[in-house]
């Protein structure tokens, strides 16, 4: 073991007694620091100032006297306001670089129950600093007794050794983070870790969050766990306010964000807040932020950089101070070279950005979330829903199998179970009633999957239909898609070759389209119906 | 090497200091495992750690979890050699139980040797100096070794400080036979008082002597210089023929005098009644010199845990085993086997 070398201040009143015999029966913590069975100082470096030479030279000579293993050094340490927080923290600093301190061959305790307070939380600074590289030693006197050894204990600042402080640290972050997961008890380590992280990111940052993923993967419920954790943990006040962007449509898309004044435009008959000012000092969570105007971006961005931004009709600028959750299935680095999204907005947004997998991803996480809908099942409609043993195992078969395409994700799963619980007899779901829901999956999943390309029988015949292999099919479609989302030939140009775009190797994107569609007798007009 | 599981039997530090003897005597290694492991606080104490050293340095020897708090120590003895030492244990520790670990092997090294111990000479859980000199040392002093110890100046609980000196002149031990004490020839009260009211001594000698039925002459207040203060003990000697016992109980804050005094007579009372040469303080110190010789016999009291403890240790070094027998007279015969 290494040798204890113990550092502290001299006690000018506790260490002092009356010179005599008596002066063993008082508790006097310099000295009763090297009278433990169960301590051996082997040295003691013993701080004090030159008004207390006297007491200093019998107090060293009573711990070599009763403690003949501890080595005394006494130290000259001149303050001329000893509460002075500056002057004292400053002394010892310039004392604790000058001493040889060697962590590694001596173990150092630093006894704070001795000098000022200024000197105990300066000794306490300098140890938790790691300038003094020791331990916290703390004596006291022992209780209802005349006793002049008193009790010492030593203070670790490393929170992690204590155990009931680790497991309340560990048990409030597995609370926190069970909580961002509404208490499912996800399997899936990737998600999980994912979890803890964002936890860290809600709890430490006010910063905007992006949360991307397909329809369906949680991220509307995510954003809502993420204001109430915060809101319990006293960082945020305000309301959680929810708009998805896909429903905010030209005009009126401004006056809902940003409000208006009375009379900036027909049919505003009155002031109209706007869903920002309603969450200030709260949470707005922008769903399908991808499908914002430009317009509303420029606005949103000043709102969140300066906290202030002008409602419709207005002269003056109004204030929120919320914190932004955006949530997207749409590749925004795509929409940003096609021109579709503000770049300095995206790089806001795209500081903490985490992907939601969807439920096919996260096959492991499939059974938990099972048993969370039928809670939420039974919590909805008062009536306790459950499988019987074989018909649990065969939904959870089906339901983590590659057959099992999720592609609505948590919604379909949502779905899948209240069709089963409610069809059940008693709540009872069995083997038949899994059967009939597999059913039920499998034709869903099969339209969707069809209706990918169910959008050229519009432009196309059967025949010529017929005529095209899966591969043209399935282009097709999606440029057809694409072209009818967009207000003209040139814009469906750019965002189909946002890439070569913004690499400059298109010179003209339009014509290229042209030519694409023409491939299958087709144009502009006939593609999109407009 | 002989393994010792520490958390066996009684006397955890007793156990320690006794393996430290029989390891420099017997020249065998040992590891304990578990030192003092029933106590409440396990493990090695600053005056067992002191005592290991004290053996260590006596015999050269290496040692491994020499530290306070330590559960495992093991102990690889090398050559004794006599000599001069200085030994200083803190914490009042005794100077008794440092003598008791380096004694025996000084006694049989091949030269004279001067120890100074400073530290607690008269302290709780442990034998007073006039123990050591008065009933101790005689007895080894008639097994052919010569041992002169000197109280230079007494120290008390807590702050110690106290300083014997001891000579040692080594022989080999020669097999002796205690069994009569032989006829009660003098008693004595002693109180000793250091940078305290004496009153507190007075009281002490008041309450011994009327329980004892002792007379006034026979109660001595010892006053002792204030500065090696504070302290009290009370000694209690009754003087045989054949040799000498010795009662004390020490002062502290929170304890009487006559509750002190009371404790005290009323085991001198018993130590009187019974026929023992040894009570159960020397019965513990007789075992490993009386191991060593090869033989002799003692009479005792009842023989405490705490000595079965150190028998078994003995026997673990030795292969000699100690007996208890009892007699008629309700003492116990030891005899080794």
């Amino acid at each position: 073991m290494r040798p204890a070398t113990v550092i502290g201040f001299l006690g000018s009143t506790l260490d002092a007694a009356k010179f005599g015999p008596s002066r063993w029966n008082k508790w006097r913590p310099s000295v009763g620091v090297v009278m433990h069975e169960d301590l051996r100082v082997d040295r003691f470096i013993l701080l004090h100032g030159p008004a207390h030479q006297r007491l200093a030279d019998q107090v060293a000579e009573d711990i070599t006297s009763v403690s003949p293993e501890t080595h005394v050094e006494c130290r000259l340490l001149e303050f001329r306001n000893p509460w002075d927080f500056e002057e004292v923290y400053g002394r010892l600093l310039d004392f604790a670089r000058a001493e040889p301190f060697d962590p590694d061959s001596e173990d150092y305790l630093i006894h704070i129950t001795t000098g000022t307070h200024v000197a105990q939380i300066c000794l306490f600074l300098l140890t938790e600093a790691r300038y003094l590289p020791g331990r916290l030693l703390q004596t006291s006197p022992r209780r209802n007794a005349a006793d002049a050894v008193g009790s010492w204990d030593v203070i670790d600042l490393d929170l992690s050794r204590y155990d009931s402080i680790a497991t309340r640290f560990a048990a409030a972050s597995a609370e926190s983070s069970s909580f961002l997961k509404s208490g499912i008890a996800t399997r899936n380590p990737a998600f999980n870790r994912m979890i803890e992280e964002i936890e860290r990111v809600a709890l430490r940052s006010r910063a905007p969050v992006l949360l991307l993923g397909p329809t369906g993967a949680g991220k509307s419920q995510l954003a809502r766990r993420i204001h109430e954790l915060k809101r319990m943990q006293h960082q945020i006040a305000g309301p959680f306010v929810e708009v998805n962007c896909a429903t905010l449509k030209g005009d009126s898309a401004m006056s809902a964000l940003f409000g208006h004044r009375k009379g900036a435009f027909t049919g505003a008959v009155a002031d109209r807040p706007g869903l920002l000012r309603a969450a200030d000092k709260g949470m707005l969570f922008l769903d399908e932020i991808g499908e914002l105007g430009l317009d509303e971006q420029a606005m949103i961005l000043r709102a969140i950089e300066d906290k202030r931004f002008l409602p419709v009709g207005a002269d003056t600028e109004v204030s929120s101070d919320f914190q932004l959750i955006a949530g997207t299935n749409r590749d925004l680095g795509d929409a940003v070279a096609a021109g579709l999204f503000r770049d300095d907005l995206f790089a806001r947004l795209n500081l903490w950005t985490f992907r939601l997998p969807g439920l096919a991803d996260r096959r492991e996480d499939v059974e938990p979330n099972l048993d969370y809908e039928l809670d939420r099942f039974a919590e909805r409609e008062g009536d306790l829903a459950g499988f019987n043993r074989e018909a649990r195992q065969r939904y959870v078969a089906f339901a983590t199998s590659p057959e099992a395409s999720w592609s609505g994700n948590f919604r379909d799963l949502a779905a899948s179970v209240t069709r089963m619980a409610t069809l059940s007899p008693h709540g009872r779901i069995d083997v038949d009633g899994v059967e009939a829901e597999i059913t039920r999956l499998r034709r869903l999943w099969q339209s969707q999957a069809r209706d990918g390309t169910a959008i050229l029988d519009d432009v196309l015949d059967t025949a010529a239909l017929a005529d095209l292999d899966l591969f043209d099919r399935v282009q097709l479609a999606e440029v057809i898609r694409v072209c009818r989302s967009c207000r003209s030939l040139s814009e469906a140009g750019r965002t189909l070759f946002s890439a070569s775009l913004a690499k400059r190797t298109s010179a003209n994107d339009a014509d290229r389209l042209r030519k694409y569609l023409a491939r299958f007798g087709l144009d502009w007009r006939s593609a999109t119906g407009k | 090497m002989i393994e010792i599981d520490g958390s066996e039997g009684e006397g955890g530090g007793q156990i320690v200091r006794n393996a430290c003897a029989l390891a420099l005597v017997t020249g065998q290694s040992f590891r304990i495992r578990n030192v003092r492991g029933k106590r409440s606080k396990p493990g090695l104490m600053r005056q067992h750690l002191t005592a290991v050293e004290a053996a260590a340095a006596i015999g050269a020897a290496e040692c491994t979890g020499l530290a306070v708090g330590s559960s495992e120590i093991s102990f690889a003895p090398g050559k004794v050699t006599p000599g001069e030492y200085h030994f200083a244990v803190g914490t009042a520790g005794s100077t008794g139980l440092v003598l008791q670990t380096v004694l025996i092997p000084l006694l049989l090294a091949g030269g004279p040797s001067r120890l100074v111990i400073e530290g607690g000479t008269h302290a709780m859980q442990a034998p007073p100096f006039e123990f050591l000199d008065q009933v101790f040392l005689p007895v080894i002093n008639r097994m052919g070794p010569q041992v002169q110890a000197r109280l230079a100046r007494h120290g008390f609980y807590p702050r110690g400080g106290g300083r014997i000196e001891v000579d040692i002149t080594p022989a080999p031990l020669q097999p002796v036979d205690c069994l009569d004490r032989g006829a009660l020839q003098s008693v004595r009260a002693r109180a000793l008082v250091a940078g305290l009211d004496q009153e507190i001594g007075q009281r002490e000698l008041k309450t011994a002597g009327s329980k004892l039925a002792w007379a006034q002459e026979l109660l001595v207040l010892d006053a002792i210089p204030a500065e090696y203060g504070p302290g009290n003990a009370l000694l209690l000697e009754a003087t045989f023929e054949h040799g000498c016992e010795i009662v004390s109980g020490f002062g502290r804050v929170g304890l009487s005098a006559e509750h002190l005094a009371k404790d005290a007579a009323g085991r001198m009372a018993g130590l009187l009644k019974s026929a023992a040469f040894a009570g159960p303080y020397l019965a513990d110190q007789l075992l490993l010199p009386f191991a060593l010789a090869g033989g002799g016999t003692f009479s005792t009291v009842k023989p405490s845990q705490h000595s079965l403890t150190a028998a078994d240790i003995i026997a673990r070094f030795t292969g000699r085993r100690w007996r208890f027998a009892q007699q008629a007279d309700g003492c116990f015969h030891a005899r080794l086997s």
